[in-house]
């Protein structure tokens, strides 16, 4: 069955895409700077020596990260205002499922980090006077993450990809609109391969910078 | 708030069958997905540039756009493009299998490459085509590198398979949605759908940390 591919009605309708593409960036970048800057919060607590600190964080990373995300956020979408009396909108029911999930994955990549740093950095560190924390601070973190770079910034890619799940309790961004212009319009190949372009167009670009990235990291280590 | 699993606990039996329906497209997508992957890594590491071309592209296109839209695709747009009658179950099995061949096809690549050149030389100075070496000689030595990367990979495929739900697949969160609905119990109902996927999904992890840790004993590195 021939079709005639019709690219017209997207681009007459581009305002209502547009909206949504401001909504997948706005989420995205919430939920990434979230989900990277708590993951470091967790990856630490994780490495700890303190079972106190280290369990509850191990807990966490293992919960979020063995259970699909969809389900967290349609668990806090339906569910936690019910246990907490606190109301979810779709945003933040997406933004909450995303970002904890998201933590719990760039913890472990932090995690890893850490632990391949050698135990001499941490001696000479002691050495010197400094104390656990300023260790971490000045001489273990600043290595640990320039090495994990490229995994975060595939977890990153990831979260971006992940921003389409928010359309499933209707948060409005580029797949929900592409759904809407879809109905609207019967033209359900051109609104989809849009969208499909669209996350191409940006990410590949992104995934050839994390090959450079590895490729230069290897060569400075 | 007080919580009530009674109205859960009697309608066990839809979750049970969600939960089948969530193996079944899991496992139905590794089926088609691996052997996809490897012909993806095979055609990408050919020398003829236009295969190789090819290949790359679709796994690239695949690993960088969201499965739920090329869900959304295959479901609305694929049947109107060619003539076909679309079933949410052939939609996911369709979906899933290549997205998930794209990741194996990078894991395949990965396994190939991390084998020494010796071992070509070594085929091809005994006489084997490259057929013949790839098959006796650097797959089998690749496949068990590529052990741990893969089953981390089924893994995130068994918790992608929720989107199906999205298209009325009678999944584990598709029976989720109904079963809320039907009892007006969404706390008990999700809570408990998440500790069922946790379940499932804990206990493959540790399966796969204990063949990791079996296969680091035996000498082989995993490949990432």
């Amino acid at each position: 069955m021939a079709h005639n591919w019709d690219f017209a009605t997207i681009l007459q309708n581009w305002p209502v895409l547009w909206v949504g593409i401001k909504g997948t960036v706005f989420i995205f970048v919430i939920t990434v700077v979230l989900g990277l800057g708590g993951g470091l919060i967790v990856g630490v607590a994780r490495y700890s020596k303190s079972p106190f600190v280290s369990w509850p964080a191990r807990a966490f990373v293992e919960v979020f990260r063995n259970t699909p995300v969809l389900v967290q956020i349609i668990w806090f979408y339906y569910a936690f205002p019910i246990l907490t009396g606190i109301e979810t909108d779709p945003f933040l029911a997406a933004v909450l499922g995303i970002s904890l999930n998201t933590m719990a994955f760039s913890a472990e990549i932090y995690r890893a980090g850490i632990q391949s740093i050698s135990r001499a950095q941490w001696e000479a560190g002691k050495a010197i006077g400094m104390s656990y924390n300023q260790t971490l601070r000045r001489i273990i973190l600043p290595v640990a993450v320039k090495r994990v770079l490229p995994a975060l910034t595939n977890r990153g890619i990831e979260v971006f990809k992940m921003s389409t799940l928010a359309s499933v309790v209707g948060y409005v961004e580029t797949l929900n609109q592409a759904k809407l212009i879809s109905d609207l319009n019967f033209n359900p190949i051109e609104s989809y391969t849009a969208v499909a372009v669209i996350f191409f167009v940006v990410l590949y670009p992104v995934v050839q910078g994390t090959y450079v990235l590895e490729r230069m990291l290897r060569k400075g280590d | 708030m007080e919580w009530n699993f009674l109205a859960v606990l009697r309608d066990f039996d839809l979750l049970m069958l969600g939960l089948l329906n969530t193996l079944k497209v899991t496992g139905l997508a590794l089926l088609f997905g691996v052997p996809l992957g490897l012909a993806l890594a095979l055609s990408r590491l050919s020398t003829f540039r236009i295969l190789s071309g090819i290949a790359g592209f679709i796994v690239e296109f695949f690993r960088t756009t969201p499965p739920l839209v090329q869900l959304f695709w295959f479901f609305f747009a694929l049947p109107i493009l060619i003539d076909v009658r679309m079933t949410p179950l052939i939609a996911a099995v369709v979906t899933f299998s290549i997205q998930s061949s794209a990741f194996f096809a990078e894991i395949f690549r990965g396994g190939i490459l991390s084998i020494d050149k010796g071992q070509w030389e070594g085929a091809k100075a005994i006489g084997m085509t490259y057929g013949q070496c790839q098959r006796r000689i650097i797959l089998p030595q690749a496949i068990k590198r590529m052990i741990p990367a893969f089953m981390e990979r089924s893994i995130e495929l068994l918790k992608t398979t929720t989107l199906v739900s999205t298209v009325a697949y009678t999944d584990l969160m598709f029976q989720a949605n109904e079963l809320a609905q039907k009892t007006f119990r969404p706390l008990e109902v999700y809570t408990i759908v998440a500790a069922i996927y946790f379940v499932l999904i804990f206990l493959f992890s540790q399966f796969s940390i204990a063949v990791e840790h079996r296969l680091a004993k035996s000498g082989e590195g995993t490949v990432r």
